[in-house]
């Protein structure tokens, strides 16, 4: 093995340790603890509210499941497109699932 | 391991790409660019998407909306007295929550009222609320986005609403929901049901919808249709329908970029595939002089395969290690914008890491194979043809 090649595999050494040392320091401080699980779930508990609140730009988007067939065509039916969010939040297909039951 | 590797061969391969530096660290940046954008957006969805699942539990298990022409209307609170008559039925809540539109800023609130500010409940909203001080039932708690709009707005203590009639209605700020909780409680107001009820100016008797919690799970459907029946006009969501929405939204959405990163990221291979299909007449020439000097067509393509594998692998734990601080150190600028919208109310975007191996697999396998038989097929075709007719 000459140079090249050691140069070689200490490169990929740095790569791993870096790939693998970001994954353990991510694991370690950025998962979720029980302590927040729990913390997370008590004021979903508390409110009763589905989704989160990363898309709020208007209410179909944030509690979609919550929104009626209104909600959706309020702004226009031809404006489903409207925000950059709703490619990623569509509005809910539960309605269809909810009543899957009474097949 | 120390047979089974010809360093002498790997020597040749990185001298080889030496050789043809340009190209190298074009194909090297392309596909560790590909990689990138593709894992930040799989690491994106699957934070959202535990976090999603981790709430779910936590929700009733039956909502029961009302509606009216389609639309969305106020439901008596008397019939949370039928549906406690329904057996299986654990207990029934008339819910009171809503929109509230802070015109100045240009965002909507989330309202919820809740009864929760009896002793019982103040242990548990003690866990959740930073500087918590709830002295009377006319106050608030407020999520960190929420009251950063108030700040910029100078309603450090207490905000003034506007009510249907036209008058303000105060409520002083009790505390703040801690930062673990942002994801869920960025733009929410906790308040109490008779102050929501003041500021949507709703009747006592009345309440936005109302939640149902059934003990036993395999009843959930049969309690539901007897809502349904004793409630023609209520729409019914059950939690396992939120599920089902949840999945459709994250892994449809995340898999329609998938399907557009899959198209480019196979235009880059069948660039690559075409690229050297025509090889040039340097590694044409190249391929024929190692034939001459006798090397075997496996060795050829053991070579291009060491070459392949070593540019494809350098570019996966590039980009995937660029992709893990992009979105879990960095928070994702700019392809959170995708996620956000136009909202104006905007959350710090810590999303929870999820170590997904699966995730990690998916890349792996999108991104090495694919390139490796990219570019060994059309060595294998030129390395079988004699070395003379190579080198013509």
């Amino acid at each position: 093995m000459n140079k090249t090649t050691k140069g070689l595999f200490l490169f990929l050494s740095i790569l791993l340790f870096v790939f693998l040392g970001q994954l353990g320091y991510l694991f370690a401080t950025q998962s979720v603890t029980q302590e927040a699980k729990e913390k997370k779930q008590l004021f979903v508990s508390l409110t009763s509210l589905p989704d989160l609140a990363i898309a709020t730009e208007a209410d179909y988007v944030r509690h979609r499941s919550m929104s009626d067939y209104f909600s959706l065509f309020k702004e226009g039916p031809l404006l489903r497109e409207y925000f950059v969010s709703t490619y990623l939040y569509a509005p809910s297909t539960q309605y269809f699932t909810a009543r899957s039951y009474e097949k | 391991m120390r047979n089974r590797i010809n360093f002498y061969l790997l020597e040749y391969v990185l001298h080889s790409l030496w050789r043809q530096k340009s190209k190298t660290l074009f194909i090297g940046l392309v596909l560790t660019l590909l990689i990138f954008l593709l894992s930040a957006l799989f690491f994106i969805a699957s934070s959202i998407k535990h976090e999603l699942a981790q709430s779910v539990d936590a929700l009733p298990e039956i909502t029961v909306q009302k509606l009216q022409g389609g639309k969305h209307t106020n439901i008596p609170s008397s019939a949370v007295d039928t549906i406690l008559s329904i057996h299986g039925v654990e207990d029934a809540i008339a819910r009171v929550w809503g929109y509230y539109y802070f015109q100045k800023a240009g965002v909507p609130f989330v309202l919820v009222g809740v009864d929760p500010f009896e002793e019982q409940y103040k242990k548990s909203l003690q866990k959740i609320v930073d500087n918590y001080e709830i002295s009377s039932q006319e106050q608030m708690l407020v999520g960190r986005g929420v009251y950063e709009i108030f700040k910029e707005h100078h309603y450090e203590e207490s905000f003034n609403f506007i009510k249907s009639d036209g008058s303000l209605y105060t409520l002083p700020i009790a505390g703040v929901f801690t930062e673990t909780i942002e994801l869920e409680s960025n733009d929410m107001i906790i308040l109490s049901k008779q102050s929501a009820r003041e500021i949507f100016a709703m009747d006592a008797d009345m309440a936005t919808d109302i939640v149902v919690k059934v003990a036993n799970p395999e009843e959930i459907a049969m309690v539901a249709s007897k809502i349904q029946l004793a409630f023609p006009d209520a729409r019914i969501i059950t939690k396992e329908a939120l599920q089902i929405s949840y999945a459709n939204i994250i892994d449809y959405k995340s898999g329609v970029f998938l399907s557009l990163f899959i198209v480019s990221l196979f235009t880059f291979f069948m660039i690559i595939y075409d690229k050297l299909s025509g090889l040039s007449t340097q590694e044409r020439r190249e391929i024929g002089i190692l034939k001459a000097l006798g090397w075997r067509v496996e060795l050829i393509l053991k070579e291009k395969f060491y070459e392949a594998a070593l540019l494809s692998f350098v570019s996966y734990l590039v980009g995937v290690s660029v992709a893990l601080f992009y979105v879990y150190i960095l928070h994702a600028p700019l392809l959170r914008n995708i996620f956000e919208g136009y909202s104006v109310l905007r959350s710090s975007f810590h999303l929870p890491f999820v170590l997904d191996f699966q995730t990690l697999a998916l890349l792996f396998f999108l991104s090495i194979p694919l390139y490796v038989a990219a570019s060994i097929i059309p060595s294998w075709r030129v390395a079988t043809q004699e070395a003379d007719e190579v080198m013509r």
